[in-house]
């Protein structure tokens, strides 16, 4: 006889935190009935997505517009060349990037919170990078020759500019978009499998067949995989620091009073994370109500997720004060006025919708209590939603409309054209999420299942609830 | 026959089993888990993953890649700028991460799936749907005349289903 076997952490590094654990899961087989019963479609879900196509369609009908008649119907007026598009792209940049943090940088730093909302946050770091992919091809006038970005020998003999910021973009958003899809559907090949083995209809049995790639659940496969998982959180981490910070260049590359300043990178990468977290909870929160998920996603990993908004809001507001500090100490007249413009001038009600979304609101999460309340979290998190997307507006529109030349200085507004995109923006990534919950599990079965207590024989060996 | 098939419902069971399945010599052994666990690893003993040198490999391939197309496409297409360096290694260096991290994840997921035989398009002797839900199970592999031996010794661990397959 063998010696008995002691139980021991999971496998995979993401052993949770006391009080982070799910107390009302008590076997596998509960994980997969409960999860499995998220992808049974309701009317709810089939009104949300005909909600989100109608957005869409709005969006479409005002891109085909903007092709016939030119980017002037999108309010685009000399000095103001740069407005509601790429803010919007830096917006879902922004989103996209705590579903990388939740799923790549808190696996390497063992946060259990992550192990029931990671798969949701991945699949908005797709979609919502899918969306933001979309924005600078929106703008460059003749979206058909968007490709010319991309280095391939060509008959024209032309190679792009290496040294440009929007070139970089090219790079870092098009490696984050492929690494942020395979992570997520290498995460799922051991759910699909689990899905393909339950499944009773056998069109879509073979369809679950080919896309878990014959998935069997095998120690080796196993060992494996977990290399390849921790590996690719290890690329996914400097990749999420670089992707934003290469966002922000864009702007700190340039001699524009506001832009140019050294503190972009890590203003821009707290940011992200700030307002991605936000929109995890604008997705989760309803979620865990619909799906009767409250106890997989429960108030401990909310209460954990809070501190991590009210850290990144923390470091969010800081950088705001110090973007002033430097513009007084930094004594250069241009700047100086730029400042003043944006929150006591021409400019002051965006300001101060970002700097009472964004520092202000989120203070409140210093009380446990608030913490812990989903009507609050929900409601935070459409104010810093708001807030963020203004941050974007404060940190283009006012730079531009208030260059160093008064004679320049001018205002903006923008049109039903660029509003109906954004709006379309949102249509386009909801539709995509509504449809991706209803085919994969929301929450990861076979990460959950290393959480819940095995089985075992021994009662001695401290097993499961069974 | 050509092997056997055991279901399990304790991960400690299970585990044992596993260690005397070695002890015995039986050494086409396949453990089947819902979710990774240590304790089949260690029961296992299996050597580490190899994936890393894949990883490793693609990751310095792409490096060189992207400072390769940054420097020569600036030689071939020279952007004339007061006498400034027509390759600028700085910038091109975010272009070189980028490429590192593309071509490395790709190489990591191409590693994994070598190194774990997928894709794999055929059914598989000898698994069953309930190891991906609430089982564990063992396939074992051997001659006919060894695997009566190994039958008894998993229904002595306690091997919840035992069956031969072809």
């Amino acid at each position: 006889m063998a010696t008995t076997v002691e139980p021991q952490g999971p496998a995979r590094p993401n052993i949770p935190a006391a009080g982070l654990q799910l107390p009302a899961v008590r076997d596998y087989e509960q994980v997969d009935r409960e999860i499995g019963a998220t992808l049974n479609p309701t009317k709810a879900w089939f009104g949300g997505l005909a909600l989100a196509i109608l957005g869409l369609l709005v969006g479409v009908t005002a891109f085909t517009y903007q092709l016939h008649e030119g980017l002037g119907v999108a309010g685009y007026e000399p000095p103001v060349m740069w407005a509601v598009y790429i803010i919007t792209f830096v917006f879902w940049i922004g989103i996209g990037h705590a579903g990388t943090l939740i799923s790549a940088i808190l696996y390497l730093f063992r946060a259990g919170f992550r192990t029931t909302i990671y798969r949701l946050s991945e699949a908005m770091t797709v979609f919502a990078v899918m969306t933001a992919g979309l924005f600078p091809i929106l703008h460059t006038g003749r979206p058909w020759k968007a490709f010319w970005l991309l280095p391939y020998p060509n008959w024209r003999l032309l190679w792009p500019n290496f040294k440009s910021p929007l070139v970089w973009d090219v790079f870092a958003i098009s490696t984050y978009l492929t690494v942020s899809v395979t992570f997520l559907y290498m995460g799922l090949i051991p759910d699909i499998a689990a899905l393909r083995d339950k499944e009773k209809n056998p069109v879509r049995r073979q369809i679950l067949a080919v896309l878990s790639m014959g998935w069997r659940n095998s120690e080796r496969e196993w060992r494996h995989f977990s290399r390849m998982y921790l590996f690719l959180a290890a690329f996914s981490t400097p990749l999420v620091l670089s992707v934003h910070s290469v966002v922000s260049f864009d702007f700190a590359m340039a001699l524009v009073p506001g832009w140019h300043t050294t503190i972009f990178a890590p203003y821009f990468v707290a940011g992200a994370i700030f307002s991605g977290f936000a929109m995890v909870w604008t997705i989760a929160i309803p979620l865990r109500k619909w799906f009767k998920l409250e106890h997989y996603i429960t108030l401990n990993h909310l209460d954990a997720s809070a501190k991590v908004v009210l850290l990144t809001s923390l470091i969010v507001g800081s950088a705001y004060l110090i973007e002033f500090f430097i513009a007084w100490y930094g004594g250069v007249p241009a700047e100086q006025d730029y400042f003043w413009n944006r929150v006591f001038g021409q400019w002051w009600w965006a300001a101060w919708i970002m700097l009472t979304c964004n520092m202000i609101l989120p203070l409140s999460l210093f009380s446990q209590q608030l913490r812990r309340n989903t009507t609050w979290l929900f409601i935070l998190s459409l104010f810093i939603n708001l807030g963020m997307w203004f941050e974007r507006f404060v940190i283009v529109v006012p730079s531009l409309s208030h260059e160093f030349e008064p004679w320049q200085w001018a205002a903006y507004t923008p049109t039903w054209v660029d509003l109906g995109i954004l709006l379309g923006s949102f249509g386009w990534f909801f539709m995509w999420f509504l449809l991706f919950i209803k085919q994969f599990p929301v929450v990861a079965i076979s990460e959950v299942k290393e959480i819940v207590p095995p089985r075992m024989r021994s009662a001695g060996a401290g097993g499961g609830h069974h | 026959m050509r092997g056997l098939v055991a279901h399990f419902r304790e991960l400690d069971a299970l585990c044992e089993a596993i260690e005397d399945l070695r002890k015995e010599r039986f050494d086409k052994v396949t453990v089947y888990t819902p979710t990774p666990r240590h304790e089949i690893e260690h029961a296992v003993a299996a050597p580490r993953s190899g994936v890393r040198r894949y990883t490793l490999i693609g990751a310095l391939c792409g490096a060189t890649f992207g400072y390769w197309v940054a420097i020569w496409t600036s030689e071939y297409w020279p952007l004339v700028l007061g006498g400034k360096a027509f390759g600028s290694w700085i910038p091109y260096t975010i272009i070189a991460f980028e490429m590192m991290v593309l071509v490395g994840a790709l190489s990591t997921v191409a590693g994994m799936f070598i190194n774990s035989r997928i894709p794999r398009l055929v059914a598989t002797v000898g698994y069953h749907p309930r190891f991906s839900g609430s089982d564990y199970g063992i396939w074992v592999e051997d001659a006919p005349e060894r695997l009566s031996a190994a039958e008894a010794l998993l229904r002595r661990h306690g091997a919840s289903e035992v069956h031969g397959e072809q």
